[in-house]
């Protein structure tokens, strides 16, 4: 009875869960009648790839596509080599005035400010140095901000290492660079991986400075371009829909990879800034 | 987080060596928070002091003293903290009794835990076109649908309606982080022991009470965290209303984060919407200060 009673609850609760995902996975598919069909057809429809083919072919979504690609591996890339070495410098070296706990507290704070905040100067920033529009802005302020995240999760990975590992590796003759990466970083790759995961995740998915850093079609990532046409005066629904869609494809995959660690993750913030 | 342990041996002798391999190692992180955290920062109180005039650049306090006279600066505060306040109760509510139904190992429990979990990882403004897509007035699958039960959906226009787009924003945040919630509570339910349980089962206790007595006091510390995560996401929000509403109809749902932003790239006052970045930040601060302090005096306890 209290069995029955908790699918009675929990089934209406994945259907509110992805049905509204679905149904959009269904307009992209649809022709424009069958997309303004009363009422809906949540199922019987004729699928049509045309959308697809108007986004990343005929329209520039192919380009952001590739934007958001190159940033987010970059930026994650940057982020993962500076943020494991700080990890690594504060879990195994004992620094004077308390400087490791003072540190590591410094730099998750740093994580914390609303994302707005910094946006505002860092727009102006950007106009002095003038990189607006690039690439490269993007990949900047990522790495920055994706960094607390590593120094904290990469941190955990490393205190939880036992230290007779690389010490005997030490006492080999190794030097601390080759003990650090030929006997620490294989034993934290799975870690490693989650982490860089994350911060894929969190790039990929990252709107506010992205929508203030770049607005050309050379620069700008999957979720600006989608935004911008959601916007506009006429929307396209269907090819909103296709790029949307494809927006999530990375995300799933890289999320089913990540169930072990998620809540470690999602607690410091990944994901969403 | 594992708490900071003393990872070295007994401090020994240091030599000048010593000290510059961490700093090689911790400098670069350093170097890029100071740039691009820190600085910024800075650069963002210079410009919050001075004020465009007719005469030239006037340094002062003038952005900060307009913010108290600003209707549209309280509105949207307002706004925030309706925004908030109701989306956290939703969210906590709703997520711990999803944690609860699924804390026991019942048949389907990995399809049910993954698939509730898919709302949350979505980019933000994916999640914004799927709900225009659900609440358009016109086409949207929830007006249909409603429609095919019989119902009048004539004055239902959702996010186009000054009266329910407050409503259908927060709907869009409890539909996205609920999931959140839940992952964290059901985590904290799982790292509780059996002791307590079978104790109180051995005194007899109805479930209600084991649950008001036990279970939730062990899941303390989950909710706080939790609540703290979620608190400064909700004060901080802009992406899916940005999609959703922009702000309006009107200024119905122009939180501040999105008065901010309208501020500096809309108007382009860049030292105005600096100064209500601050306040903002000072919310996020004091709000998060008191949060830790009930974290703190749990621990203590």
């Amino acid at each position: 009875m209290i069995k029955n009673l908790r699918y009675v609850l929990l089934l209406p609760a994945l259907v509110f869960a992805l049905a509204p995902v679905y149904w959009m996975l269904t307009i992209s598919l649809k022709t424009e009648v069958d997309q303004f069909a009363s009422p809906p057809p949540w199922f019987v429809f004729t699928p049509t790839l045309q959308h697809y083919y108007d986004a990343f072919v005929t329209r520039a979504f192919g380009q952001y596509l590739i934007t958001s690609a190159v940033v987010a591996v970059t930026s994650t890339a940057c982020a993962l080599v500076i943020g494991t070495a700080a990890a690594y410098g504060l879990a195994r070296f004992q620094l004077p005035w308390r400087l490791n706990r003072r540190l590591s507290l410094w730099i998750l704070s740093t994580r914390m400010f609303p994302a707005i905040v910094t946006a505002v100067p860092l727009f102006l920033m950007m106009r002095d140095v003038r990189l607006l529009n690039t690439r490269a802005s993007l990949i900047i302020v990522y790495t920055a901000f994706n960094l607390p995240f590593v120094v904290w999760m990469m941190h955990g990975f490393f205190a939880d290492l036992p230290r007779d590992l690389e010490e005997a590796a030490l006492v080999d003759g190794d030097s601390r660079l080759g003990a650090l990466v030929r006997v620490v970083l294989p034993l934290v790759a799975p870690g490693l991986a989650a982490t860089a995961v994350f911060c894929l995740i969190v790039s990929w998915n990252e709107f506010l400075f992205a929508l203030v850093l770049t607005q050309t079609d050379a620069a700008m990532t999957l979720p600006v371009g989608i935004a911008g046409r959601v916007t506009q005066y006429e929307i396209k629904w269907g090819v909103m829909s296709a790029a949307a869609s494809v927006a999530i494809v990375p995300i799933l995959v890289f999320a089913l990879a990540l169930q072990k660690y998620l809540v470690r993750g999602l607690s410091l913030g990944a994901v969403k800034g | 987080m594992p708490k900071s342990r003393r990872f070295f041996n007994a401090p020994r002798r240091r030599s000048k060596h010593e000290l510059l391999l961490p700093a090689l190692f911790i400098a670069p992180a350093l170097l890029v928070l100071l740039a691009l955290s820190i600085y910024p920062l800075i650069y963002s109180i210079t410009i919050s002091l001075q004020q465009e005039t007719a005469s030239g650049v006037k340094w002062g306090l003038g952005n900060f003293a307009r913010l108290v006279s600003d209707n549209f600066f309280l509105t949207a505060m307002a706004h925030t903290f309706v925004y908030a306040a109701a989306a956290l109760t939703c969210e906590f509510l709703l997520g711990l009794g999803l944690a609860l139904l699924l804390n026991k190992q019942i048949r389907g429990r990995g399809l049910f835990r993954a698939s509730l979990l898919v709302p949350m990882m979505l980019p933000t403004v994916v999640v914004g076109v799927v709900w225009r897509l659900m609440l358009n007035p016109n086409f949207g699958a929830l007006n249909g649908t409603l429609k095919q039960f019989g119902i009048n959906t004539e004055s239902l226009t959702w996010t186009a309606s000054p009266r329910l787009a407050m409503l259908s924003v927060i709907a869009v945040d409890v539909w996205q982080w609920t999931p959140f919630v839940f992952l964290v509570l059901l985590a904290g339910l799982q790292a509780i022991p059996q002791e307590p349980y079978e104790a109180a089962l051995i005194d007899g206790s109805s479930r209600w009470q084991t649950f008001w007595h036990v279970t939730l006091p062990l899941l303390k510390p989950s909710i706080l965290i939790v609540l703290l995560l979620r608190t400064m996401d909700l004060l901080r929000v802009f992406d899916q209303i940005f999609i959703l509403t922009e702000g309006g109809p009107g200024f119905a749902t122009e939180t501040i984060s999105l008065y901010i932003y309208r501020t500096a790239f809309r108007f382009f006052d860049f030292g105005y919407a600096a100064a209500m970045s601050f306040v903002l930040l000072a919310l996020t601060n004091v709000i998060s200060a008191i949060y830790i302090r009930f974290l703190q005096a749990k621990e203590a306890a």
